[in-house]
């Protein structure tokens, strides 16, 4: 496995609270990982400690196979954190110079590359604007560009949607997957779990400070999948239930939705249909979505995390 | 540091580049120079001319020896009478601002408890007017009575014997103009410090109402975020300082030139020949940079941060920075009781100890080093400062790296200082 970033054991442990306790990750290279938790679960705290904010109380970083050197490696890591914005009276070409030549840029390829992507956002005409005469989803264009510019191979996005309209959005998911083609690896932190579904293909739950679950979006589904299935058939709705290897949870029209039991499978509900004569229209599994084993991992925790004495 | 580079370039360029600098280097010597001449100006202008009333019991001030001096100064004029006007009179009733009762007097002892009756409080300014009426018409009539004839009075005017105080240890031998110079150089620190310490502390806010400092701080550590935005800031400053020696210098040297033509520029750069005789100028301008450098690194880093603890609202900043300012103006009052006593405990003290040494050391220097500032001194104090600054920033850096990412919550300076000395 070719892990471009791999988290071992780390702690972070605030005054009040154990921010990070304990989490290990393998990242790994071209990925589009999700990093999804409740507000406070210490996901903030944790993509700080890989971005060389802040240093780990125990466990280590490796980054591209060595250990990670805040110094070195940060201009490899392109971040765009939640809390985001920019100097309101600066021009806009002049900030993204200065964002790119704080990443260890030279001035004339950053202004090359700011070229580039300006042109590609249909943004050339930006430069010489001040940013506080750029509309919210214009700042977070211009704010996704910046993060990005330095050809960072591992971007962390943090709430990337957030104040953005649906054109937009699809620009920047569009340059989020040619960038994850192109080998960049993607690390995309948000609460919202239909674009987690949209977009990743391997998340890490994370919950008061803990890693909860870890995995491909499919192999999750598949834990956390009920056994329930949608059947459609013509006559369904009047089949007479005896003896049946399956509990109906709900009905609409000729369309059931079952729970199999526990020692039968998906084989033992077809044969039960078929040789009651129905005429099967859609069979299929039901999985849960994201959505549904975040709120059924997590949903019980209060609200905001209680500060505890450590 | 490469990258701190980038950022004392930004912090320098942004600042230099705005109308506000122009207009600022531009005006500030102006309002400098208006704000002295302002202070003479209404000094002059509130001296009133009274109309003064005397009673004389005496008979040595009469009316001809009172219209003769209303003659020779008529800023204010005495009036004599014959009797007290009435004690509860308005002066609008009787047309006096004032009256003075003069008892039998023997004109070889004089007296020196003479009360002038007043309406009104008049300052020392106006009432000094009219007690140097009286003691030129006294003087008049102590010329008669002696029978000194005008010889002997241009005698008595002219000769005299001076005192003037030379410390044989230092060149510089004038105090008056040391005074002077001190307290100029200890003001112009005051101001650099708080006007370029409360922009460090803006600049930093500024940064964190943005929310563009996590974006930074990925990218660079908050300590170099912090160092660049203080040097920056502090190159500006010395940017318009230098800017104002230029101009002084440019002013100086057209003075020179063109100083025989016009009768106030010769006096102006003879006074400023004087002054610069009198000193050591290359020794006062390195000690004020170093002092200017030192005591702004000193005070801009706990401003800094001051301004990465607190959120937006400016109320908070102002009472967390309170403290840090009230240090600034102890300094200046250290400073006031330094330039009146430069060799007393509190003047060596306090230009000694970091907090007040780049004002108070900066108003003693002018008055001559070895002499009243010994080399030890001087030594010890600018070993201080360079530890002290040290200090903060390492002080401020730990709080700044705390502060800039906090969000919402509002902080103390007991808070403030467990950070510094927290782990992490």
């Amino acid at each position: 496995m070719d892990s471009i970033l791999s988290l071992k054991n780390l702690r972070k442990h605030f005054e009040s609270q154990k921010a990070v306790d304990d989490i290990s990750l393998e990242i790994e290279r071209g990925q589009i990982f999700g990093l999804l938790g409740p507000n406070g679960a210490g996901k903030t705290t944790l993509i700080r400690m890989i971005t060389g904010i802040f240093y780990p109380d125990q466990g280590e970083i490796f980054f591209d196979g060595k250990k990670f050197d805040p110094q070195l490696d940060v201009a490899k890591i392109g971040y765009m954190p939640e809390e985001r914005g920019l100097y309101k009276k600066m021009k806009v070409g002049e900030q993204a110079l200065y964002l790119a030549q704080l990443k260890g840029l030279d001035k004339q390829a950053a202004k090359q590359k700011i070229e580039n992507w300006f042109g590609r956002f249909g943004m050339e005409s930006w430069w010489d604007k001040k940013v506080e005469d750029l509309s919210k989803g214009m700042g977070q264009k211009l704010q996704f560009v910046t993060t990005v510019l330095h050809d960072p191979s591992l971007i962390i996005l943090d709430e990337p949607f957030s104040g953005l309209d649906p054109v937009n959005s699809n620009l920047i998911k569009d340059e989020i997957f040619r960038l994850a083609q192109q080998g960049s690896t993607i690390i995309f932190s948000t609460h919202r779990m239909e674009q987690v579904e949209e977009i990743c293909n391997h998340i890490a739950l994370v919950n008061r400070g803990k890693k909860i679950l870890d995995g491909t979006v499919q192999e999750i589904k598949q834990h956390y999948k009920q056994h329930q299935y949608s059947v459609s058939g013509y006559g369904i709705e009047k089949l007479s239930l005896d003896q049946a290897p399956f509990t109906v949870v709900s009905q609409k029209e000729n369309t059931l939705v079952i729970q199999i039991a526990a020692q039968n499978n998906s084989s033992d509900v077809l044969r039960f249909l078929l040789d009651r004569n129905i005429q099967i229209n859609a069979f299929q599994e039901l999985l849960p979505s994201l959505n549904d084993i975040f709120i059924q991992l997590v949903g019980n925790t209060p609200t905001a995390r209680t500060f505890e004495k450590i | 540091m490469k990258k701190t580079w980038i950022i004392i370039e930004r912090e320098y360029l942004t600042r230099v580049r705005k109308k506000t600098f122009v207009i600022s280097t531009l005006l500030f010597p102006l309002l400098y120079v208006a704000l002295i001449g302002g202070m003479g100006f209404i000094a002059e202008k509130s001296k009133e001319t009274l109309t003064v009333a005397v009673i004389d019991s005496s008979g040595y001030f009469t009316k001809e020896a009172i219209e003769a001096e209303n003659q020779v100064d008529p800023s204010s004029s005495l009036v004599l009478l014959t009797s007290a006007p009435q004690q509860n009179n308005k002066e609008e009733e009787n047309g006096y601002d004032g009256y003075i009762e003069i008892p039998s007097l023997n004109w070889q002892q004089g007296t020196d408890s003479l009360i002038f009756k007043t309406y009104k409080s008049y300052g020392s300014a106006s009432t000094g007017v009219v007690e140097a009426k009286l003691n030129r018409i006294w003087r008049r009539i102590l010329n008669d009575s002696l029978q000194l004839d005008l010889s002997k009075q241009a005698i008595l005017a002219q000769s005299k014997i001076g005192l003037v105080t030379k410390n044989i240890s230092d060149e510089q031998a004038n105090s008056a103009t040391a005074e002077g110079i001190g307290y100029f150089a200890g003001f112009l620190v005051y101001f650099i410090l708080l006007i370029y310490g409360s922009q460090v502390m803006m600049g930093v806010m500024e940064e964190k109402t943005n929310r563009i400092a996590e974006v930074i701080v990925s990218s660079v550590r908050p300590f170099q975020m912090m160092l660049g935005k203080i040097l920056g800031i502090g190159a500006v400053a010395l940017t318009q300082f230098l800017i104002w020696i230029v101009f002084v210098f440019v002013v100086y040297n057209v003075g020179v030139k063109s100083g025989t033509s016009m009768g106030f520029m010769a006096e102006a750069v003879g006074g400023i020949q004087r002054m610069i005789g009198s000193v050591n100028v290359p020794l006062i301008l390195g000690c004020f940079a170093f002092y200017f450098l030192g005591g702004f690194f000193f005070y801009a880093s706990l401003y800094g941060a001051i301004g990465s603890a607190v959120n937006e609202d400016m109320r908070e900043a102002q009472s967390l920075s309170f403290p840090v300012t009230m240090l600034v103006i102890l300094s200046i009052a250290i400073m006031t009781a330094a330039v009146a006593n430069p060799t007393g405990p509190i003047a060596v003290w306090g230009s000694i100890i970091p907090f007040s040494s780049p004002i108070v050391m900066m108003a003693r220097i002018p008055y001559g080093v070895p002499g009243t500032v010994p080399i030890w001194q001087l030594v010890l104090s600018m070993a201080l400062l360079i530890a002290g600054f040290l200090f903060t920033v390492w002080f401020a850096g730990k709080i700044y790296r705390t502060g800039i990412l906090m969000y919402g919550k509002k902080v103390t300076w007991k808070e403030m200082i467990r950070w510094a000395f927290t782990k992490g």
